[in-house]
């Protein structure tokens, strides 16, 4: 339980610093605000009032404190660009992204710890050696590019999948394959390593020497141990899949967070920018404490009893 | 003699490793009487838990691999046997403790669920059965509050509790051999003493016959009725207790004993034996002690003895001579 108090306290002290350094980042990343909204033909002095009413010209932390202020009491404000009110953003492309980050996180595991299972019990023959050099290329292969290779192959040469695009599952298809590749590659990596480290245990001849099955001793109990960092890796995965998201939903044309954070950056919308940007922070650090929630109900070492 | 409950001849594995081939059991032969304990002693490396590793079926494979050889179990050869076959003998008919109880349970299950498993693979009973049963077994080696126990896991069990569960789990299916790998090795030794005292005396109670590896001489002389002695991965002397310590032959049976400290005697240096045990890969071609024996003959640098029995004592020795005991 000390445990879990002491993750948490850490989970708030993150996200308090990341809110301060993304407000600023944005702020400090030159470019103008009132472009986003005001006709080029605006005068100077229109630009000024625009910056007044929307409190620019205060000093930035004084800023940060409003917009924490209007946050924490449930007001999100409004795009700058069109006025549309982020809440309303933030379900209509939050569901979008979270059925891509859903169905890439599933893959990672359902493809991923299989294979590597696969490759410990066949270590070191041609099946392991195949599933490893796949799991080398899928780390080494930058997503984006696997994104384009993917759109040529499936949607241009074969014609098998649309190249982009919302919201069928055909659709999903590949933007979740392509979001799940390295995360898959390396769950094959790691549910490899933990099962062969947990095979050599002392006590998996215990098991045997009871008489129980191969299929017994490996698919239940080695398994079940390798599961503890399996599962605490999980976390980093969510963190990894929300980053990519950024990518692989523009080159898809998912209109999902990803693709809305990207635009209001371009376009300095101050106020989604730095919002979905926590949005994703909070994504990423709340995965992390999911891991160490995880890791705890893993480990029988590690509960109280 | 009644006939002996596992007789095995000749056994022989091999490891293959990195290109290399070596045995590391070299012609292993014994028998096992019913109700007795035979002790199998010799150093570390000498091939002790290999050659009961290679009785369970349980080298690991496919580095390793039995041979030759045979182990003759209620008229059935062990080794011919298919893993499916092996399995129903594994835990049931014989089973094996290790010498390292920390590290010998699965930490993630409780010291219940892992005994009912193994009871339940063996035996179509109920859960409920399978729990009395494992209950039992904890109680019967005296692990303190065993209802409590069985819903521990391992790390919240000490050395020596956690050893009784090995002994527990080896014995709630009655088998009729326990192979002992250096039950008591990792454990304290006030702990050391009440784990063996537990072991012989359900071993005598249920008419079990018992194989117990051990490097520790004391141990052998304190429980056991017959000893067989390893060097290099065969036996070299093989004789009852009372035979083997009064009147050792082997010159490296000797110097086990005169490694052993002696309180009453003298004090100053222990005795040891020169030189180490030659790693399997390099095996001398004629006597495998006879880089270390004083009594060597060139005989026994060109030709490997073979095991005699002259009635009493199996020996596997060229030049003999008997230990001026102090």
């Amino acid at each position: 339980m000390r445990y879990l108090a002491k993750r948490t306290v850490y989970m708030l002290v993150i996200l308090a610093l990341s809110s301060v350094a993304v407000f600023y980042a944005i702020r400090l990343s030159g470019g103008d605000a009132t472009a986003a909204r005001l006709p080029a033909s605006a005068t100077e002095a229109d630009r000024e009032t625009f910056r007044e009413v929307l409190g620019l010209n205060d000093p930035i932390y004084q800023q940060y404190f409003t917009y924490m202020g209007r946050l924490l009491s449930g007001d999100l404000g409004n795009s700058l660009t069109n006025n549309a009110l982020i809440s309303k953003m933030l379900i209509e492309h939050g569901r979008n992204s979270l059925v891509l980050g859903a169905a890439a996180f599933i893959l990672v595991f359902l493809v991923g710890v299989p294979l590597g299972m696969l490759a410990s019990v066949r270590r070191n023959t041609f099946v392991d050696q195949g599933i490893m050099s796949l799991s080398v290329a899928g780390m080494a292969v930058p997503n984006f590019w696997l994104a384009l290779l993917s759109i040529w192959l499936f949607a241009s040469v074969l014609g098998w999948l649309p190249s982009a695009g919302c919201c069928e599952p055909r659709q999903l298809l590949l933007p979740a394959i392509v979001l799940a590749a390295e995360g898959t590659a390396l769950t094959v990596r790691m549910t490899r390593s933990a099962m062969l480290e947990n095979l050599d245990s002392d006590w998996v001849r215990t098991l045997r020497a009871g008489g129980l099955s191969e299929a017994r001793v490996i698919g239940k109990h080695v398994f079940r141990n390798a599961l503890i960092p399996i599962i605490s890796l999980a976390g980093l995965r969510i963190g990894q899949i929300v980053g990519y998201a950024l990518i692989v939903e523009v080159i898809f044309g998912w209109p999902g967070l990803g693709q809305v954070l990207v635009n209001a950056v371009l376009r300095r919308d101050y106020p989604v920018a730095q919002f979905f940007s926590l949005v994703l922070i909070v994504m990423v650090v709340l995965g992390n404490w999911l891991a160490d929630l995880g890791y705890l109900a893993a480990n029988p070492r590690l509960r109280k009893v | 003699m009644a006939a002996p409950i596992l007789s095995v001849r000749d056994l022989t594995t091999v490891i293959h490793t990195e290109g290399i081939r070596f045995k590391v059991v070299r012609g292993v032969s014994f028998d096992l009487y019913p109700n007795e304990i035979l002790g199998l002693v010799g150093e570390s490396g000498c091939g002790k838990t290999m050659t009961a590793l290679s009785v369970m079926g349980l080298i690991p494979a496919p580095a390793a691999r039995v041979t030759g050889g045979k182990v003759m179990f209620r008229d059935r050869d062990l080794v011919r046997l298919s893993e499916r076959q092996m399995r129903e003998v594994r835990g049931d008919d014989i089973s094996m403790i290790f010498q390292d109880p920390l590290t010998s349970l699965d930490p993630m299950f409780t010291i219940g669920h892992l005994l009912t498993e193994v009871i339940r693979r063996h035996r179509s009973i109920s859960r409920a059965e399978a729990e009395a049963l494992a209950l039992q077994a904890l109680t019967e080696v005296e692990l303190p509050d065993p209802q409590i126990r069985m819903n521990q896991y391992p790390h919240q069990l000490s050395g020596g509790m956690r050893q009784r569960v090995m002994i527990g789990m080896a014995l709630m299916l009655d088998p009729d051999i326990l192979i002992a790998d250096e039950p008591t090795t990792a454990l304290d030794v006030t702990v050391q003493a009440q784990i063996l005292d537990r072991l012989v005396g359900q071993q005598r109670r249920r008419d079990m016959s018992m194989l117990l590896i051990t490097h520790d001489l004391g141990v052998v002389a304190a429980v056991a009725d017959r000893v067989a002695v390893m060097y290099s991965g065969e036996i070299v002397e093989q004789a009852t207790v009372e035979e083997l310590f009064a009147d050792p032959q082997h010159p490296y049976t000797q110097g086990l004993l005169q490694a052993v400290p002696q309180t009453r005697h003298q004090r100053g240096a222990l005795h040891t034996i020169p030189g180490r045990v030659p790693p399997p890969q390099f095996i001398p071609p004629g006597c495998a002690f006879s880089p270390r024996c004083a009594q060597a003959l060139v005989r026994c640098w060109e030709e490997r003895p073979e095991l005699v029995a002259d009635g009493h004592r199996d020996l596997r020795c060229f030049n003999p001579q008997p230990l001026a005991l102090v």
